[in-house]
């Protein structure tokens, strides 16, 4: 294809990806480099409230936004380096504590950043094989199954996928929440009354069985299309062979399988690693946050308009370079098939 | 474009059809507004809506959005609905504007209460009132004889007294959600206990004996609480009170209306409200006030102002009160306080402070928020956790402006 | 196939294998069925969690009459068709034709804006989505100089007198969902178009068609399973969304997702929880539809492309 025609066809979906992608992206990294503040004065003025039977008012301060010969709020913008960075790992403070000994796992882990990224990786890396695993005994179990039972069953099956997350969350908080039925159901099991938002590892175990639930359905239907393509002749050879069941499995359906589970992983890995719903969903966040919800808690303005952007900013950054990191086994793959093709 | 014409047209007309006399005047300019959409709002809107032309937004996400949407040209909406919180950011910004001369115009009727005023000038009409005050079984309590309880100690004698006699899961409720309710909830207890903010400079002085004590407190409470503390809201403590778990609250004025309503509450007339408990002997209520009311922008034409505020006025108005008298607790004239209104003004004479919004408090409120829960969980001491707060709140406050 | 006499499953694994598909489908669908119990319940039962009271308390559809008429879920449903129509259509257009061109070319450029749209795809939403609020708000003073310029203005004058406000506009909403969804879209249709042989469009050169002509004439109609799938995804993209589309409509152009969350925070009562119960089980009643009917399509969608990939 001549470049010409190959940029014909791709630039609608570029200009797209670049506007709406690429250049927000670019303004992010600007901001993580720089510190706006408004431009104000401070003024002593009366303030009167409501209050029975009279107003109540008090001397307060308040901040008067300087504004510009159009009545525009001015602001300062100015260049920080890596200060945002720093304030975000709170490097200093660990500086000091490795300078007076006192640098634990778990000072690190107090400090918002490090607690949120240990929460998103082992949220990541515990449901992986979770979710792997399901999908394919799924997949194998209802391949084994006669024809008749397989519609209903795929049917069921990918209700858990195709739910609108915030309220298949929803629907699990309400089972297990305060006087949820299953909660209910492991209170009377363990005779006595089980409170699963009460403590941390609880709502995490929670949190990760809803991500399971969630995505396994997807792992299964691409593991079961993968299987209809199976090369039935390999498969009978294996059988004149002698190769016992687990045997056919090993050496045979996995290997075939193989490119769709590093697809599916790495699908699962970038979506849980931006884990959010479930803090949401869960209101997990007095006992575990994830990196994406840190940076949006910084990000969305308080009820009296103030937000971090420059922290929040870095805080994108880093979790940018974190999947990037995750995603090199992919690149480096996609780069050997590409180079496969010349 | 012309989708959205024809919406509103259909609208207007159904508006008009239904209610058409409720309104004084028949308004021409077309109104927009955008306010949080719980039940008040949703009884003005109606009542500006009778006036025609008038296209309200009910949205909860209405905080992050006004800033910008009064700082465009024309701005996106006239009216705003605000609370004591909400309204500061647009005061700062300088995108609304006074009405006095409008008060003058159209607002003859409004009470004193009702008019916001920042240094001499109206800035915002307030319409109701809410604060967080004691809710009370009045059955349980009166079968285990025990007196209505006027501060915290009365409160944890109680709670204990009940536990003891196991006459419902857990005596005591709260909004202790992690963020904005358990830093409410800190602020509450905090003043409770004449503990001041800040210090010189913007600096902050929460970290002293009134926090720690503030914190104690509340701590001590929890062990009457539903272990799940930290993620009740409102919602969930008013689904604890409807179901009869829970025997008392600190809780929200404008939630009282729901627990006796028998299509939902199983206590209905059995809950009594009174003023919020006091912290220490001789001292304010444990709680602070809010209100709730509209600002006008300023970035509109002044014809548009002016019909944007005397709808406003309409939708305000006594007719609207009457219709909707136990939606609130209102200011406006005409409001005659029912038995759930009694706890909010019981706590509001004794003189309670309002709370103390301003930009710095709202950085404050956050850091608090997103910090203490840690010590309820156990991960830091009280110490600990009053210092964390302070170090956040001062990186936040640096970056503000706030102190240099 | 599978069901030859050598491949029999012994009676025990056969037990085995059909008693963990069906303790799946109850995992699968308990959530789903309960939160659907609830919804026609009163709150005096559906809320009491006494298991006993949900199954057997009065039937009710007062929660869905307040959904659908008194609050006017339809329009919601109205609004969410059109963000999900316009968001599958462009998307599965744009798309098709990026994906096409990228499964045949074998420059570098194209690699890199392979891999930059694997990025993208991990890319984080809260982070984009939020920097769009204030610049969608105020659009119309920031867009003024494109109108008063002499040099542009009077090609942008020819559509309006004056810039539009993105904010609210399900066009400008339904672009953004397809630029996010881009990244995704453009992988999965450059797998399928991988497994469509070259010598196919080879051919239709050599008979004289451009580029353009063999992609429509030869390749489009052997990629209908492809389509398909993708725009399911793409359904699903746009339809599920909240982060976007709570941010960036306002009430009049809402669609269903966010509109629950007014139900749920409204200063609630505890009729607002099971309405808003009814509402998302208003919202998942199209998604079973959907599944039901390009179930099988699905599947031979990925069994025929993008599972090779």
């Amino acid at each position: 294809m001549k470049p010409r025609t190959f940029f014909a066809f791709v630039a609608p979906s570029l200009a797209l990806m670049v506007l709406f992608i690429a250049f927000p992206l670019l303004s992010v990294l600007t901001q993580s480099f720089q510190n706006t503040q408004a431009v104000f004065t401070e003024s002593r003025v009366e303030k009167c409230t409501p209050g029975f039977p009279n107003p109540i008012c008090s001397q307060e301060t308040i901040l008067v936004a300087q504004r510009d010969a159009s009545g525009r709020a001015l602001t300062r913008t100015e260049f920080v380096g890596l200060d945002n960075y720093r304030k975000l790992l709170r490097t200093d403070d660990i500086a000091r504590m490795v300078a007076e000994g006192r640098a634990s796992l778990s000072a690190l882990l107090a400090i918002d950043f490090f607690h949120a990224l240990r929460f998103t990786l082992s949220f990541t890396f515990i449901t992986l094989p979770f979710v792997i695993g399901l999908g394919l005994a799924i997949a194998l179990a209802l391949n084994a199954t006669t024809r008749r039972l397989r519609g209903p069953v795929i049917f069921a099956s990918l209700l858990p996928f195709i739910i609108t997350p915030v309220i298949g969350a929803l629907s699990i908080r309400w089972l297990f929440a305060g006087d949820g039925v299953l909660a209910g159901a492991l209170s009377w099991a363990a005779g006595q009354r089980v409170s699963l938002f009460a403590q941390a590892w609880t709502i995490e175990a929670i949190m990760i069985l809803y991500r399971i639930w969630h995505v396994a359905p997807f792992a299964f239907i691409i593991f079961y299309a993968g299987l209809q393509t199976l090369n039935q002749d390999t498969l009978e050879s294996a059988i004149v062979d002698g190769a016992s069941r687990w045997e056919r499995l090993r050496y045979v359906i996995l290997p075939h399988l193989m490119p769709l589970i590093i697809f599916v992983s790495l699908i699962h890995l970038m979506d849980s690693y931006r884990v959010f719903d479930e803090v949401v969903g869960f209101s997990s966040q007095a006992h575990v946050v994830s990196l994406q919800w840190l940076t949006f808690d910084l990000l969305t303005p308080d009820n009296t308009g103030n937000r971090a952007i420059g922290r929040a900013s870095a805080s994108s950054m880093l979790t940018m370079v974190g999947i990037v990191l995750l995603l090199i086994p992919l690149l480096k793959r996609t780069w050997r098939d590409h180079r496969g093709l010349r | 474009m012309i989708r959205k014409t024809l919406a509103a047209a259909a609208l207007t007309l159904l508006m008009s059809a239904s209610a058409q006399a409720a309104c004084g005047f028949q308004n021409t300019v077309p109104i927009r507004m955008l306010s949080a959409g719980f039940d008040a709002w949703k009884a003005v809107s109606s009542a500006m809506a009778e006036c025609g032309n008038v296209q309200a937004e009910l949205d909860q996400e209405f905080a992050k959005k006004h800033v910008a949407a009064f700082a465009a040209n024309p701005a996106l909406y006239h009216v705003g609905g605000v609370a004591t919180e909400t309204f500061v950011p647009l005061l700062n910004a300088g995108t609304i504007r006074p009405l006095d001369d409008l008060v003058a115009k159209y607002g003859k009727h409004l009470t004193p209460n009702q008019l916001i005023r920042v240094d001499g000038k109206i800035m915002a009409i307030a319409m109701m009132v809410n604060a967080q005050h004691l809710m009370y079984r009045k059955d349980i309590l009166d079968q285990l004889g025990i007196p209505e309880p006027k501060s915290y100690a009365d409160v944890m004698a109680a709670a204990a007294k009940i536990k003891a006699a196991n006459a419902v899961p857990f005596p005591v409720g709260a909004t202790m959600r992690t963020g904005w309710n358990l830093a409410q909830d800190f602020v509450n207890m905090y003043m409770g206990q004449g503990g001041a903010f800040f210090g010189e400079g913007n600096r902050p002085a929460v970290n002293g004996p009134a926090g720690i004590r503030t914190l104690e407190t509340m701590k001590a409470l929890t062990a009457f609480m539903d272990p799940e503390y930290l993620t009740g809201d409102s919602t969930f403590v008013q689904k604890q009170f409807q179901q009869g778990r829970i025997a008392m609250a600190n809780f929200w004025a404008s939630r009282a209306g729901a627990l006796d309503d028998p299509k939902e509450s199983t206590v209905v007339g059995k809950v009594k409200m009174a003023a919020a408990p006091i912290a220490v002997p001789g001292g304010k209520p444990a709680t602070t006030v809010w209100w709730d009311g509209a600002v006008i922008a300023k970035n509109i034409s002044d014809a548009e102002a002016d019909a944007a505020f005397r709808v406003l006025m309409e939708g305000m108005d006594r007719q609207m009160v009457e219709a909707n008298n136990n939606a609130a607790v209102w200011l406006v004239e005409g409001f005659k306080p029912s038995a759930a209104a009694e706890g909010a003004i019981a706590t509001i004479q004794a003189g309670t402070p309002a709370y103390p919004a301003s930009q710095r408090m709202g950085l404050l409120h956050s850091a608090i928020g997103s910090t203490v829960g840690d010590y309820f969980t156990g991960k830091l001491t009280a110490e600990a956790a009053l210092k964390a707060v302070e170090d956040k709140y001062v990186t936040a406050a640096r970056e503000a402006g706030l102190i240099r | 196939m599978a069901d030859t006499r050598a491949l029999a499953p012994s009676f025990g694994l056969k037990a085995l294998t059909a008693g963990f598909l069906a303790v799946w489908v109850i995992v699968a669908v308990f959530p789903l069925a309960w939160t659907a119990l609830m919804s026609f319940r009163y709150p005096v039962d559906a809320l009491s969690g006494d298991p006993v009271k949900i199954v057997t308390g009065a039937f009710t559809l007062d929660h869905y009459r307040s959904v659908w008429i008194r609050y006017e879920f339809y329009r919601n449903f109205i609004n969410s068709m059109i963000v999900t129509a316009g968001v599958v259509t462009i998307s599965l257009t744009v798309g098709t034709l990026a994906g096409y061109a990228l499964a045949r070319t074998r420059s570098s450029l194209a690699f890199w804006l392979l891999i930059g749209a694997l990025v993208f795809r991990a890319l984080p939403h809260s982070v984009l989505v939020t920097g769009y609020l204030p610049p969608f708000l105020q659009s119309r003073e920031l867009l003024m100089p494109l109108w008063t310029s002499p040099l542009t203005g009077w090609f942008f004058q020819l559509f309006s007198a004056a810039p539009p406000t993105l904010y609210g506009q399900p066009l400008a909403i339904i672009i953004v969902l397809v630029s996010i969804n881009q990244p995704f879209t453009i992988w999965m249709m450059r797998s399928f178009f991988m497994n469509i042989p070259n010598e196919l469009d080879e051919a239709a050169r050599v008979d004289g068609c451009t580029h353009f002509g063999a992609f429509w004439r030869v390749i489009m109609p052997v990629m209908w399973p492809g389509v398909i799938t993708t725009g399911l995804f793409s359904f699903l993209l746009a339809y599920n969304d909240y982060l976007v589309t709570a941010l960036l409509l306002d009430a009049q152009s809402q669609t269903m997702v966010p509109a629950i969350s007014s139900f749920l925070n409204r200063d609630t009562r505890g009729s607002d929880q099971i309405e808003a119960i009814a509402a998302a089980v208003s919202i998942t009643a199209p998604l079973f539809l959907l599944v039901m009917v390009f179930q099988k399509q699905i599947v031979s969608g990925l069994t025929a492309g993008a599972v090779k990939g």
